[in-house]
């Protein structure tokens, strides 16, 4: 706590440096002292700088530069949550709880727009106020499904399931993580001043001509990219080099192929967001002008470079969701993952593809005479993403399918997916995009991508690694129970809106035409018992970690090198580094092993003799 | 294995069969009331009956995987080591690739070139968006309509629409042409229908313009009603405009 501390004097002063420092310039230069906006970016700047240094990177890290003697809070227990602590299984869990409750408190605000459209006309919302909500809903959501899986369980389970002790760089990991409880204290600071109405998407020249509300959306995105783009560097630099002997490219588990193909397009395509919200501040607060049209701007400039990174950023939050699905299911068919190439290559194939098809967001801009190439790259993304399906089916088929709840999760990220799959085939066509587009089709469509992805996906990785990470086993019933009732009130929530969309309603609105008040009704009552559902979840994942009984180290009988180290494991994660000699899913093939553990013989003594046990000897 | 193959199968063509049932019993669509909006609801129902097999095949594989083959209880004994097969790949890959080459064509290459065909318009209406406020304009006749509450058109008629907007992007959009167009400032971008019924937002509300594009707090009431005329009907409309008009 005390470094929380140290980091919050810190962003104080750095605030008042920052803020003052540019009124004093101001003044210096016959301006008035203080303007808003001006103030408060450049505050932000230095407040971020001094929020860093004082939560960790000074006393850890930084003071070695200088020759100082680095110093170490030495806390155990749950203190190492609230510290600066570069190990990946401490800085896992950070992001897994912050994630939640970010995920948790969005889904409110959720709660509280369907509340609003309950009934066609003004309930309790003025437009603006519902324009708020709805803008942090996106947002928040964007920011848990482009971090939660891979922020949690990429930290968390990359470097075990790869034998290695940590990740790459250890510190910057740390850092990246402590650069995201900033987000949504800025995001929700926005409302101390109007709020921002422009959506996660915030689009100039609204974004430009708004409330001040809107320079805490850009912000935030700005250090929400830094902190992705910092972990990118971190998770491919992890799987290139840290990779324990014998773990080949061919052997490497689904999940991690998953995180390394997202830390591609975090690295690559995170840039672009960065750049064009800072051209949105440039003109906010230097009077640039780039997106005004009557200067020589142009509007549509915006849309391209948010977009660029934007449709990137929706394989960012599927690909893990994938990666956490096709890790669980091997492992509960008790079969080989089936064409096991074939999904890397579709996990590449959409890496290259998805920086080719941003336009499809934007065929309605008027931005070319010819969107014909967005829809052809669009079209053919499907095919990579195919090859997703086929591993999938190809593995359940003829398997021994034990349904626990990570494997009924997992199955439902493949069967949502597919209902977001065929219907981003109709927005991807442009003649039938531009009557969909901008309506409830695309609110159903994404929220059927991205919420079976990256929640769908969550609850996989949770439910699947919890006894992993918390030495605990969850509660069965109470999962299955959180699974269907979940799984079904997602499906009567979201398949509705489809219709609304086919029929013309709009998206974004507060307020809507009488007629599609009963429908609207009916997504309400089961987006209320949808948030319902989170409360099971919620109750079994605290009782659980707190009270669960205590699990086996590998309850799921699973091959791969996480499971076969204690629950949780310990800081060095494998007493001496595991040696890969097979495929980590040939499940019922005679013989084989994935890896070759060495034992220690005590718990603290570390030069046994090499006792290499295979996990599954030869039977 | 086999006896599996086949009830699959079955179920797959079953399936199909009522999904394509349904689709083609039940009206999926509001009113139409141009002849553009009949070529986008030809698309969308071409690729709903394209998708139902597809959507049945996923379904099938997981629906029957999870009751054929679940096993109930503790952990399963290991199932057979399938790793993979190379004709099921190679065949996945060429259907689902001939699937999405060919929708690129039909119905997308085929729509767009329907809807771009004829760029000769018989009448030019000029639409100008700002906060939150529509004016239209016949630029043929001399006619403007300023914080106009309707749009009124002429049926039969090829209209281009010139899009623009004063302020920040909006987006001019007719549920019942099915079509939808940015409003963006410094730019026109255009629009061609051709309506093909007459009748009012009284008569049904997708005759209506409707700001699509999130423009702040007065987006979700900026929209105009739509009334199409017959032709001598929209003449005396808009001469009467002309002569109202200072």
């Amino acid at each position: 706590m005390k470094s929380i501390f140290k980091g919050i004097l810190g962003a104080i002063i750095g605030f008042v440096v920052g803020a003052g420092g540019l009124s004093l310039i101001r003044l210096a230069t016959g301006l008035e002292p203080w303007k808003r906006e001006p103030g408060i970016v450049i505050g932000y700047l230095f407040a971020l700088t001094g929020w860093l240094l004082g939560v960790g990177v000074w006393d850890y890290w930084a003071r070695g530069w200088f020759g100082l003697p680095v110093r170490k809070y030495e806390v155990t227990g749950w203190r190492r949550y609230f510290n600066f602590d570069p190990d990946h299984k401490v800085i896992g869990i950070q992001y897994l709880v912050t994630l939640v409750v970010m995920m948790l408190i969005a889904g409110l605000f959720a709660m509280v727009m369907r509340a609003e459209l309950m009934n066609p006309g003004r309930d309790f919302l003025d437009p603006k106020e519902y324009n708020n909500i709805m803008s942090l809903h996106g947002m928040f959501m964007i920011m848990v499904a482009v971090t939660v899986i891979s922020g949690a369980f990429g930290n968390y389970m990359v470097p075990l399931l790869i034998g290695a002790e940590d990740m790459a760089f250890p510190r910057l990991n740390a850092l990246s993580y402590w650069l995201t409880p900033v987000v949504p204290i800025l995001l929700l600071t926005s409302l101390a001043f109007q709020g921002w109405d422009s959506g996660w998407t915030g689009y100039a020249p609204l974004s430009v001509t708004n409330e001040s509300g809107q320079i805490f959306y850009n912000l935030g995105f700005m250090t929400l990219g830094l902190s992705g783009i910092l972990g990118a560097v971190n998770f491919l630099t992890t799987i290139i080099a840290l990779r324990a002997p014998g773990m080949t490219w061919g052997r490497l588990p689904i999940f991690v192929w998953s995180i390394f193909s997202t830390a591609i397009l975090s690295l690559l395509a995170t840039n672009f967001v960065f750049v064009v919200l800072l051209l949105v501040l440039l003109d906010r607060i230097a009077g640039m002008g780039f997106f005004d049209a009557a200067r020589g701007g142009n509007p549509i400039l915006y849309q391209h470079l948010f977009w660029f990174y934007s449709h990137p950023a929706v394989y960012v939050m599927a690909l893990p969701g994938f990666g956490a699905a096709l890790e669980v299911i091997p492992h509960f068919s008790r079969k080989p993952l089936f064409a096991y190439r074939w999904a890397v290559a579709g996990f590449l194939g959409i890496v290259i593809l998805s920086f080719t098809v941003w336009a499809h967001h934007m065929f309605t801009s008027g931005m070319s005479e010819n969107p014909l190439p967005f829809m052809v790259t669009t079209e053919l993304i499907s095919i990579p993403t195919g090859f997703i399906f086929l591993a999938a089916l190809g593995t359940i088929w003829l398997g021994r399918l034990w349904l626990k709840t990570p494997m009924l999760f997992g199955l439902a990220v493949i069967f949502n997916f597919l209902i977001g799959g065929i219907t981003g085939i109709y927005l991807a066509d442009v003649p039938v995009d531009l009557q969909l587009q901008d309506t409830f089709w695309v609110v159903a469509h994404f929220h059927y991508t991205i919420v079976s992805t990256q929640i769908f996906g969550l609850m996989t990785a949770i439910y699947y690694w919890f006894p992993k990470f918390t030495g605990r086993m969850y509660d069965e019933r109470l999962g299955k129970l959180h699974f269907w009732w979940m799984f079904i009130t997602f499906n009567t929530t979201f398949t509705p809106m489809f219709w609304l969309g086919i029929q013309g309603m709009n998206r974004r609105v507060a307020q809507y035409l009488p007629e599609f008040g009963d429908l609207n009704r009916w997504v309400s009552l089961s987006a209320f018992l949808m948030g319902a559902s989170f409360l099971v979840f919620l109750y079994n994942l605290v009782y659980s970690w707190a009270r669960g009984p205590q699990a086996e180290s590998n309850p799921w009988k699973a091959r791969t090198l996480e499971w076969q180290t204690s629950s949780p494991p310990p800081h060095e994660n494998f007493p001496r580094e595991p040696e890969v000699i097979g495929d980590p899913y040939d499940y019922g093939v005679p013989g084989s092993v994935h890896a070759l553990i060495p034992v220690s013989g005590g718990s603290t003594d570390g030069d046994v003799v090499a006792t290499s046990v295979a996990l599954y000897p030869n039977d | 294995m086999k006896r599996d193959f086949f009830f699959a199968g079955l179920l797959w063509i079953v399936l199909t069969f009522a999904g394509i049932t349904l689709v083609s019993q039940i009206n999926l669509f509001p009113l139409s009331a141009a002849h553009e909006a009949d070529i986008i609801d030809e698309a969308f129902l071409f690729l709903t009956l394209l998708g139902v097999p597809v959507f049945a095949f996923v379904l099938v594989g997981l629906i029957y995987s999870v009751i054929r083959f679940r096993q109930p209880g503790e952990m399963p004994e290991d199932g057979p080591p399938i790793r993979t097969s190379r004709p099921v790949t190679w065949a996945w890959l060429g259907i689902t690739s001939a699937l999405a080459v060919f929708i690129i064509f039909n119905p997308g290459l085929k729509g767009i070139r329907e809807l771009t065909a004829n760029r000769e318009p018989d009448l030019v209406v000029q639409v100008e968006m700002r906060k939150w406020n529509w004016t239209f304009s016949y630029p043929q006749y001399g006619v403007a309509v300023v914080d106009a509450q309707e749009l009124v058109l002429p049926v039969d008629r090829h209209i281009r629409f010139e899009v623009t907007s004063t302020d920040i992007i909006h987006s001019f959009w007719i549920p019942a042409f099915r079509m939808k167009v940015d409003a963006v400032p410094g730019q026109i971008n255009i629009l061609y229908a051709t309506p093909t019924e007459t009748g009012s937002f009284e008569d049904d509300i997708n005759l209506r313009a409707q700001c699509a594009e999130l423009c702040g707090t007065g987006h979700p009431r900026m929209r105009a009603g739509l009334r199409i005329l017959e032709s001598a009907e929209f003449e005396a409309w808009v001469a009467g405009q002309a002569a109202g008009s200072p």
